[in-house]
């Protein structure tokens, strides 16, 4: 990782971060409930890691997150239904809706910094609602899109594995997300990803080097919008079902939410805000209805106490631990 | 060593909990689970807070079902479609839930019919979307209220009768199935008796505000003026239409209203002289309606709204068929409900056997002046009821 | 038809005022404090519900159009004393994060309070009725609300040009040094500057309320408003919020003739454009 990476976990102990990736993906159905349970964290997990790829190791606070992963439903939805394509070819297709999407929206988008970008995407993210809603023909509209397959994993005409069963589809999603996360570390760890993060650090140096850090910021657009198209193909194919809410503003918060919550710049830390949001949800909305209001109350308190997210506060306990010096916690500035 | 034992184990534990139903029930002290899908938090929970009320009412009165003891497990589906689905399907797997009523949202219904299709259950829902008992319905689901095609027909053709000279109807219309349901309907209604629509204005589903709409209304000069939207919409509808004096110019007529709840929200000042069409209205006179309204007081304090006396009727019939076909077994309790008639809220009711549709009456209200009303929650009184439903083959379901 | 589309103008642009209400707070947090407050709709909500228990207690709408944003404005300040001056100097992320958990718990705190169902707030006395022009009629509460809304703003403009606290703030939106130097609190001045702009909130929620009822989850359709104004006015800038938000009635009004269910994708479109062609919006300083 680059030394601009603030966090540490750097270099040395890459190999024990991936372990302890592994180990989570195999113990998160041994602990929770349900293997569906486990299946939405990582969906969702996923979505906030590629996320973070904007936000963490960009600097781009994207409200369009929500596009990309409706886009990806609805195509993987309708690539299944209408033309009875199979596992990997609806997760492509998925892959590409959600990059297309992200290019248009990238292109445009990073045109404008600061607050102007983030007001860009939220309107383009309203927009991408209103246009799924009124095409009703195709995607259900208010209704949703229903009958999703879960098709099994096949090659030709030889099926090898069901994906019916909730646990088999849950190892399938983590045997996925392993690899993206394997592929998001190194993009990071390549001089593609330094890049991206001087971008983050002083966008005017980093051009004056003589990146096209325009370039550089769509190309990152389009993996985080291709990642979050699998989330959402993935995310259709567990309910079988793509409701409207897929594509609306409150997913694309969510989505945000997870990974600030989790803590930005780190990818595992996606991973724990997923889960923890997720499991908040889970444990709380049936315990006290106004549940909502102590979302509200995690909110603040991590951006005034911990605004590494949950991986920041955990390395940092971790590092005290181990007696070394505590790092400092990456808050730049931002640009007007 | 010690991983692998552990991960045994846990398959072990994990087959367990998904053995078939009718094995687990071969342990006959253990309690049945009941399950109520319930928007308890987000957006909806104003909807959900009557509906789990009204669950619990039924359920309270069986502290036993065939010997076992009785369980109700509110879901909390959050307003979310996807939650109200995954959950739904985690239930089903771990805990071979099967019996399952509620939800506030027609996409989740609609989405959690066939998921509990799937698994061999029953599910019984008041949502507004005809495709539960059209072209989505299936054999495990069954839909309380009464569909759009009987809603148009109920409350249109009395309020013709009662107002001959009105010639000329105006429409506010949502922007998506629902409300295209019922433009039809209208629409339809209106050419029978030979009325003219004089206009029609959309807005779209998140619309609130509605004076550009009513402008529109107005400029079109109707008798009557038919709001076809629901919910917070309707309300603001009205809300704003009384503020431009549309009560002074012509009638107006909410075909879909919330009932109660939504009457309170509104108080006599706007609701008075405004017709409101009804699933449910609690000052009905039917024998189980007395005593519904006469436990919900006891219970509660407050008259029965729409949600609590919809799944209070759904939870009970489909506990009573348990009951009375002494079975837990999903596809048999299922088969019993087919053509089933009992007291409901509304009177005699019967659930249709082609598509799983309760046959009921549809109301039509007439806001009362604040100074008639007899308590304060005599908001409304009865013009006039019926069923009308379009027959079985009209409605595109097919049961499998 | 030529006429509906007239009169589709003229209640766009009484429409147009109330937006501009609605977004003027926001705008002066954006533009003093450079502080992007996702609460705003929050403070809009709290304005129609403490409105309703006021009119419900009193009877006397006018007392709570004074009572309720003085109390939102109150509950803003404190909000500021404890929790927002902390994150003044953070990426525009976490104040979005900070705010976005205290409409959380504003919202649910108005359920607990409240209930879920919403409440209505009837029209005052004073203000029934409508006025008639040929075929059409305008209600005189409307009317009202467009000039109550003006006066707000003259008055704003006011307070903000003319007097020593709105040449100290915009000073200290420019330079806080500068302001700490004349032996000014600095803080003090930017917790006011808060106060006064949910207290705007809060005025909008009130003056709303017979409109739209008091419901507790309209607060993120009123910040989409909000920014969409601000937005396509130019963030921080006054003028801009007013020209924003006549131009966003007068065009939800229009394509409620033309095309009603494009309005919203109109409106997020213009607000998309706008910031590609005038980045700083219509009246925004760069």
């Amino acid at each position: 990782m680059s030394e601009k990476n603030p966090l540490p976990f750097a270099k040395t102990q890459s190999r024990s971060m991936l372990l302890l990736v592994v180990a989570v993906l195999v113990g998160l159905p041994l602990v929770l409930p349900s293997a569906t349970l486990a299946t939405e964290i990582l969906i969702f997990a996923m979505a906030a890691l590629a996320c973070n790829l904007l936000l963490g190791y960009t600097g781009l606070l994207s409200f369009g997150q929500g596009i990309f992963f409706g886009a990806g439903a609805y195509c993987a939805a309708l690539l299944m239904i209408h033309l009875q394509l199979g596992l990997f070819s609806a997760l492509l297709g998925a892959a590409l809706a959600g990059g297309f999407l992200a290019f248009l929206v990238g292109a445009l988008a990073i045109r404008r910094t600061g607050i102007y970008f983030v007001m860009l995407t939220l309107a383009f993210s309203q927009m991408a609602y209103f246009l799924t809603y009124t095409l009703s023909d195709w995607t259900g509209g208010d209704n949703g899109l229903l009958n999703v397959p879960r098709p099994e994993i096949r090659i030709g005409d030889t099926v090898l594995m069901s994906l019916s069963d909730a646990r088999y589809f849950y190892g399938f999603v983590a045997v996925l997300f392993l690899l993206i996360f394997i592929g998001a570390r190194r993009v990071i760890a390549s001089p593609f990803g330094s890049t991206l993060m001087a971008i983050r650090e002083n966008e005017t140096r980093a051009a004056a080097i003589g990146y096209d850090t325009r370039h550089f910021k769509i190309l990152v657009f389009m993996l985080s919008g291709a990642v979050t198209g699998i989330a959402g193909a993935l995310y259709a194919m567990l309910l079988h079902f793509v409701p409207l809410s897929n594509i609306d503003l409150a997913m694309s918060e969510n989505i945000l939410i997870m990974t600030i919550v989790g803590g930005t710049g780190s990818l595992f830390g996606s991973l724990l805000g997923a889960g923890s949001i997720v499991l908040l949800g889970e444990f709380l909305s049936d315990l006290w209805p106004r549940w909502l209001m102590l979302l509200g109350v995690i909110l603040i308190l991590v951006v005034v106490f911990m605004r590494g997210g949950l991986w920041g506060g955990f390395s940092s306990l971790f590092e005290r631990i181990k007696g070394r010096r505590k790092p400092s916690l990456p808050v730049q500035e931002e640009q007007p | 060593m010690q991983r692998r034992t552990l991960l045994k184990a846990s398959l072990a534990a994990a087959s367990a909990l998904s053995l078939p139903l009718g094995i687990r029930h071969a342990f006959a002290s253990e309690p049945f689970t009941f399950y109520g899908l319930k928007s308890m938090s987000g957006a909806f929970a104003s909807y959900g807070k009557f509906a789990d009320m009204g669950s619990r009412l039924a359920v309270e009165q069986y502290p036993q079902l065939l010997g076992r003891p009785l369980n109700y497990k509110v879901i909390d589906t959050e307003g979310n479609a996807g939650k109200a689905v995954r959950k739904v399907q985690e239930a089903i797997a771990q805990d071979g839930a099967r019996f399952f009523q509620g939800c506030t949202l027609s996409s989740s219904a609609l989405a959690v019919a066939k998921e509990v299709d799937k698994a061999g259950g029953v599910f019984m829902t008041p949502v507004g979307a005809d495709e539960v008992t059209g072209k989505d319905c299936n054999k495990a689901t069954f839909r309380w209220s009464v569909p759009t095609y009987g809603a148009v027909r109920e409350t249109l053709v009395p309020l013709i009768k009662r107002l001959p000279e009105a010639k000329r109807w105006y429409t506010i219309t949502p922007q998506y199935v629902f409300g295209e349901a019922l433009l039809d309907g209208t629409k339809e209604v209106l050419k029978e008796h030979g009325l003219e629509h004089v206009g029609n204005s959309y807005h779209s589903l998140q619309e609130q505000e509605f004076s550009g709409y009513l402008t529109n209304a107005i400029a079109a000069k109707p008798d009557v003026l038919v709001l076809l939207n629901f919910g917070s919409q309707s309300s603001n509808t009205l809300r704003q239409a009384v503020n431009f004096g549309i009560k002074e110019r012509m009638k107006v007529l909410l075909v879909w209203s919330a009932g109660l709840d939504q009457f309170q929200e509104l108080g006599s000042d706007i609701l008075e002289g405004v017709y409101l069409g009804a699933q449910y209205w609690h000052q009905v006179d039917t024998p189980l309606n007395r005593e519904l309204v006469k436990i919900t007081k006891a219970r509660y304090g407050i008259n029965p709204t729409y949600p609590l006396a919809a799944d209070y009727i759904s939870t009970k019939v489909m506990l009573d068929t348990i009951a009375a076909t002494g079975s837990f077994d999903g596809p048999t309790v299922a088969k019993a409900m087919q053509g089933l008639s009992y007291e409901g809220p509304t009177g005699t009711e019967s659930i249709r056997a082609g598509d799983h549709q309760v046959i009921k009456d549809y109301y039509l209200l007439i806001g009362k002046p604040a100074d008639e009303m007899s308590d304060k929650d005599d908001l409304a009184q009865v013009v006039s009821s019926g069923q009308s439903f379009a027959p079985v083959q009209d409605t595109g379901c097919v049961l499998g | 038809m030529l006429e509906l589309y007239l009169f589709q103008i003229l209640n766009g642009l009484g429409l147009g005022m109330i937006y501009f209400l609605i977004a003027v707070g926001l705008t002066i947090i954006f533009g003093l404090l450079n502080f992007v407050n996702f609460a705003h709709g929050a403070f809009f909500l709290l304005g129609a519900y403490i409105c309703y228990t006021a009119v419900s207690l009193t009877g006397n709408f006018w007392l709570s159009l004074l009572l309720a944003p003085l109390l939102v404005a109150a509950l803003a300040w404190v909000i500021e004393r404890l929790l927002i001056q902390r994150i003044y100097h953070l990426p525009h992320m976490f104040q979005i994060l900070v705010t976005l958990g205290i409409a959380l718990i504003i919202q649910e705190a108005s359920v607990m309070i409240w209930g879920p169902v919403g409440k209505s707030v009837a029209v005052p006395q004073l203000l029934r009725g409508v006025l008639v022009i040929g075929d059409f009629v305008y209600p005189y509460y409307r009317l009202f609300l467009i000039v109550f809304s003006a006066l707000v703003g003259f008055g704003l403009w006011l307070l903000l040009e003319r007097t020593r606290f709105g040449a100290l703030v915009r000073a200290g939106s420019e330079s806080t040094e500068t302001v700490s130097l004349l032996g000014t609190n600095i803080f003090r001045l930017f917790s006011m500057t808060f106060a006064l702009g949910a207290g705007l909130a809060g005025v909008a929620g009130v003056l709303f309320a017979p409109l739209r009822g008091a419901q507790p989850f309209v607060g993120p359709e009123i910040l989409g408003v909000a920014f969409v104004v601000v937005v396509i006015g130019g963030m921080g800038s006054f003028s801009g919020a007013l020209v924003g938000g006549l131009l966003v009635g007068v065009v939800q009004s229009l394509m409620t003739t033309i095309w009603p269910q494009g309005a919203s994708l109109m409106i997020y479109g213009a607000m998309a454009v706008v910031i590609l062609l005038r980045p700083y919006g219509l009246f925004g300083r760069a």
